[in-house]
C-alpha cells in the first residue's frame, strides 16, 4: 500500500532515535534500580531496599549541602527572572532597531562562554574581593549563580514576549492605562507563563551547577552536587544512587509543577 | 458663534529619520474635523494617514505643529491622557480578559465605580448586539465578532473622537458591507466624531461625511464624497478615486464655465471648468468610464470618438470595455450597466464609436 507522504518517514530514523533513547534512559535507569540495592555493591543486585535513602536522610551533610542548593537556587533563581524580565522588556517591546541584535548577542553571550572560563574568572575576581572585604559567606557562590541564570530566565520571557502583539499595550495606553497600568493589566498576566518558565529553568539550572560552584564556593560550602562530586572521588557507594534519585525526583517535581500551572493559563 | 473643531490639524509635520535619511510621514498638513462628523483620511498605503492617525492618538509626536482637540493643543500630551479612542487595524483585544471586561477596560482604567462600569458594558454590549458572547474569551468568537468589542471597547469611554484604522480591512466583503452600515449606525446613535482611516476608496465614499484624500504626506483635497468623485482637485485625486480617462487637449473659448476643448483623439469636447481657475493653452479633460456609452463607429451623429474594443470584462453588474483610441495610444475604459437578458452588442476586435454623456467632461486642474 502507498503511504502518505511524509517528510518524517526517512530510512533509519527510528534507529537513530531508539539508539539516542537508550543512551540517555538506560543509565538513569539502571543509577535509579541500583539505588534500591539492599546490599553494599554496584555490581549485584541483593534485593529490593530503602536502606540508602534512609542512610541519605541521616548523613547531616547532605541535608546541608542540600539546604544550601535550594537557598542558592531560590535566591539567584528570583533575582535572575526579575532582571532577565526587565532585559526582556527592554529588548521586545519596541520596534526593531539598530544594535538590537547586538544588545540580544550581549545578553545572550554568557550561553557561549565555555564555563570554565567563567569560573576561574570569577574565582580569581572573587578571591580579591574577599581580601578587601573579610566577607566570605554565600554571596558569591549567590552572585555567580544570578549573572549565569540570567541568559536561561531571558530566553522563554522573550520568546513569549516575540509572539505578543506589540498594538496591546498602545491599546491599553489609549484606553487611559499609564505606562505602569499597561505593564500591570495587560503585559505582566500576559508574560506570567514565560516568568514561570523561565524561573524554572533557572532554578534547574543553578540548582545543577558543579563547575562554577566548585572555584567559587568557600571551604564548607558544598553544594548537593560538589558534595556528591567530592564523595565519588573517594569511594562510590549506593547512597550516591538513592542522592541522584532524589535530586532527579525534584528536577521532575519543578518541571511537573511548572507544567501544570502553565496549562492552567492558556 | 462658530462651533469649535472637534479637532484642528494645524502645519503639522512629523519627520522620521535624520539627515540625509529624513523622511516627511506628514508635511505640514492642515485641516479641520468637524463636531459629529464622520470623516474619512483616504490615500495608499504609505500616504502618511496612519501616522496622522497615530499623532492625533498620541502615539507619535508632532516634529511641529498643532492639534487642537475641542480648542485646546493636545500634541504633547500622552495618549492616556487623551480622550480619543482607537479601533486597531489588529483589533489589539486583550486575550485574557473576556469580552466584557475588554469593554470595561477604559473605564477601569478611569477608576469608575464597579456599578458604573457594568452598567456601561451592558450598554455596549447591546450598541454593539453582542449580549450572548459577555463572558467568552476574545480567541473564542469570529472575527466580525471581535470587530464588534473592538468598537465597543474604544466606545465605552465615551471618547470625544473616535480613530478607526483601516478596522474593516481583515473582514471579507459580505461582512465588510454590514459593518460599513453598523459603523455609519453607532456614529448616528452615539454623536460621536469618527476619524475613519482607509484605502478604500468605495469605503470611503459611501460611508463619510467629508473626505480628505492624502499622498506623501499632504492633504490633496477636502470634501463630501460627491465633490471628490465629481470635482477632483488634480491628477491624483481624479485617478486614485474611481477609474478615470485622461484626454490632452487646447482649450479655446469659455463662456458660463464651459469650455470648448480641441483633442486630438476626440476633437471638439465642451468641458466644465472649476471655478476661480483661468484655464489656458494645453490641459487634461477628465471622463468617468460610466459617463459614456458605446455605439457604432458609423453614427456620426452620436459618436464622438472612434476606436477599437480591445477587451470585454464582464463584471456582473455592469461591463467594462477598453478601447483603443483612433490614435492609436489612448486606452479609453468605459463601463455600462448590465440589463436583464442583454445580449452582447459588441465583441473584442469591433470597430466601436463612443458617444459622451452632456456635462460628462471636466476640465483639471493642474
Amino acid at each position: 500500500m502507498a503511504r502518505a507522504f511524509s517528510i518524517r518517514r526517512q530510512r533509519g530514523f527510528t534507529a537513530i532515535a531508539v539508539a539516542c533513547f537508550v543512551a540517555l534512559y538506560l543509565p538513569i535507569g539502571v543509577l535509579v534500580f541500583y539505588s534500591f540495592n539492599a546490599g553494599e555493591s554496584l555490581a549485584s543486585f541483593d534485593g529490593i531496599s530503602l536502606r540508602w535513602f534512609a542512610k541519605a536522610f541521616q548523613n547531616q551533610q547532605v541535608i546541608d549541602a542540600s539546604i544550601r542548593s535550594l537557598q542558592i537556587a531560590s535566591v539567584a533563581a528570583v533575582v535572575a527572572t526579575i532582571a532577565a524580565t526587565m532585559a526582556a522588556l527592554a529588548t521586545t517591546r519596541t520596534e526593531p532597531y539598530r544594535g538590537l541584535t547586538l544588545k540580544y548577542a550581549f545578553i545572550n553571550q554568557p550561553l557561549m562562554i565555555p564555563e570554565i572560563v567563567t569560573a576561574v574568572a570569577l574565582l580569581i575576581f572573587f578571591a580579591r574581593i574577599k581580601i578587601w572585604t573579610g566577607y566570605s559567606g554565600l554571596g558569591y557562590l549567590i552572585a555567580a549563580h544570578t549573572a549565569f541564570c540570567i541568559p536561561f530566565a531571558y530566553l522563554p520571557i522573550r520568546a513569549r514576549l516575540e509572539n505578543m502583539d506589540l498594538t496591546l499595550e498602545k491599546a491599553a495606553a489609549d484606553l487611559y492605562a499609564t505606562p505602569w497600568n499597561a505593564f500591570r493589566y495587560v503585559t505582566l498576566p500576559l508574560l506570567w507563563p514565560g516568568i514561570l518558565a523561565g524561573f524554572m529553568l533557572a532554578f534547574v539550572i543553578s540548582l545543577d551547577d558543579v563547575v562554577i560552584t566548585e572555584f567559587v564556593k568557600s571551604a564548607g560550602q558544598d553544594t548537593l552536587p560538589t558534595y556528591m562530586l567530592g564523595q565519588i572521588r573517594r569511594s562510590i557507594t549506593p547512597e550516591m544512587n538513592a542522592i541522584s534519585t532524589l535530586f532527579l525526583l525534584l528536577s521532575i517535581g519543578v518541571v511537573t509543577v511548572f507544567f501544570i500551572v502553565n496549562r492552567k493559563r492558556v | 458663534m462658530a462651533e469649535l473643531n472637534a479637532v484642528e490639524i494645524r502645519q503639522v509635520s512629523k519627520i522620521f529619520g535624520f539627515g540625509e535619511f529624513a523622511f516627511a510621514a506628514v508635511d505640514n498638513t492642515s485641516v479641520s474635523i468637524r463636531q459629529n462628523e464622520f470623516f474619512t483620511l483616504l490615500g495608499p498605503s504609505g500616504c502618511g494617514k496612519t501616522t496622522l492617525l497615530r499623532l492625533i492618538a498620541g502615539f507619535e509626536y508632532p516634529t511641529s505643529g498643532e492639534i487642537l482637540l475641542n480648542g485646546e493643543d493636545i500634541a504633547a500630551m500622552p495618549p492616556f491622557k487623551r480622550p480619543i479612542n482607537t479601533v486597531f487595524q489588529s483589533y489589539a483585544l486583550f486575550p485574557h480578559m473576556t469580552v466584557a471586561e475588554n469593554i470595561g477596560f477604559g473605564l477601569m482604567m478611569l477608576g469608575k465605580p464597579k456599578r458604573e462600569i457594568n452598567e456601561r458594558v451592558d450598554a455596549m454590549l447591546k450598541l454593539v448586539r453582542m449580549e450572548a458572547l459577555a463572558g467568552r474569551r476574545t480567541s473564542q468568537i469570529s472575527g466580525g465578532q471581535q470587530q464588534r468589542v473592538a468598537l465597543a471597547r474604544a466606545l465605552a469611554p465615551q471618547p470625544k473622537v473616535l480613530l478607526l484604522d483601516e478596522p474593516l480591512s481583515a473582514l471579507d466583503y459580505k461582512l465588510r458591507k454590514d459593518m460599513q452600515i453598523e459603523l455609519k449606525r453607532l456614529q448616528a446613535e452615539t454623536g460621536i466624531t469618527f476619524i475613519f482611516v482607509t484605502h478604500d476608496q468605495e469605503e470611503a465614499l459611501t460611508m463619510s461625511d467629508r473626505i480628505a484624500v492624502m499622498s506623501s504626506g499632504k492633504i490633496l483635497q477636502v470634501g463630501n464624497p460627491r465633490e471628490i468623485y465629481d470635482a477632483p482637485a488634480d491628477r491624483f485625486v481624479a485617478d486614485f478615486i474611481g477609474e478615470t480617462n485622461f484626454l490632452k487637449g487646447r482649450i479655446g473659448s469659455v463662456a458660463n464655465g464651459i469650455a470648448d476643448v480641441d483633442t486630438p483623439v476626440a476633437g471638439r469636447i465642451s468641458a466644465t471648468v472649476p471655478q476661480d481657475f483661468h484655464a489656458e493653452g494645453e490641459v487634461t479633460v477628465v471622463l468617468r468610464p460610466e459617463h459614456a456609452t458605446l455605439c457604432p463607429p458609423d453614427r456620426a451623429d452620436a459618436s464622438q470618438m472612434t476606436g477599437t474594443l480591445e477587451n470585454v470584462v464582464y463584471f456582473g453588474t455592469d461591463t467594462h470595455y477598453h478601447v483603443r483610441l483612433s490614435d492609436g495610444e489612448t486606452l479609453f475604459t468605459l463601463r455600462e450597466q448590465n440589463k436583464p437578458l442583454q445580449v452582447a452588442r459588441f465583441a473584442a476586435g469591433d470597430r466601436v464609436g463612443i458617444a459622451l454623456e452632456a456635462n460628462a467632461a471636466r476640465v483639471l486642474r493642474n
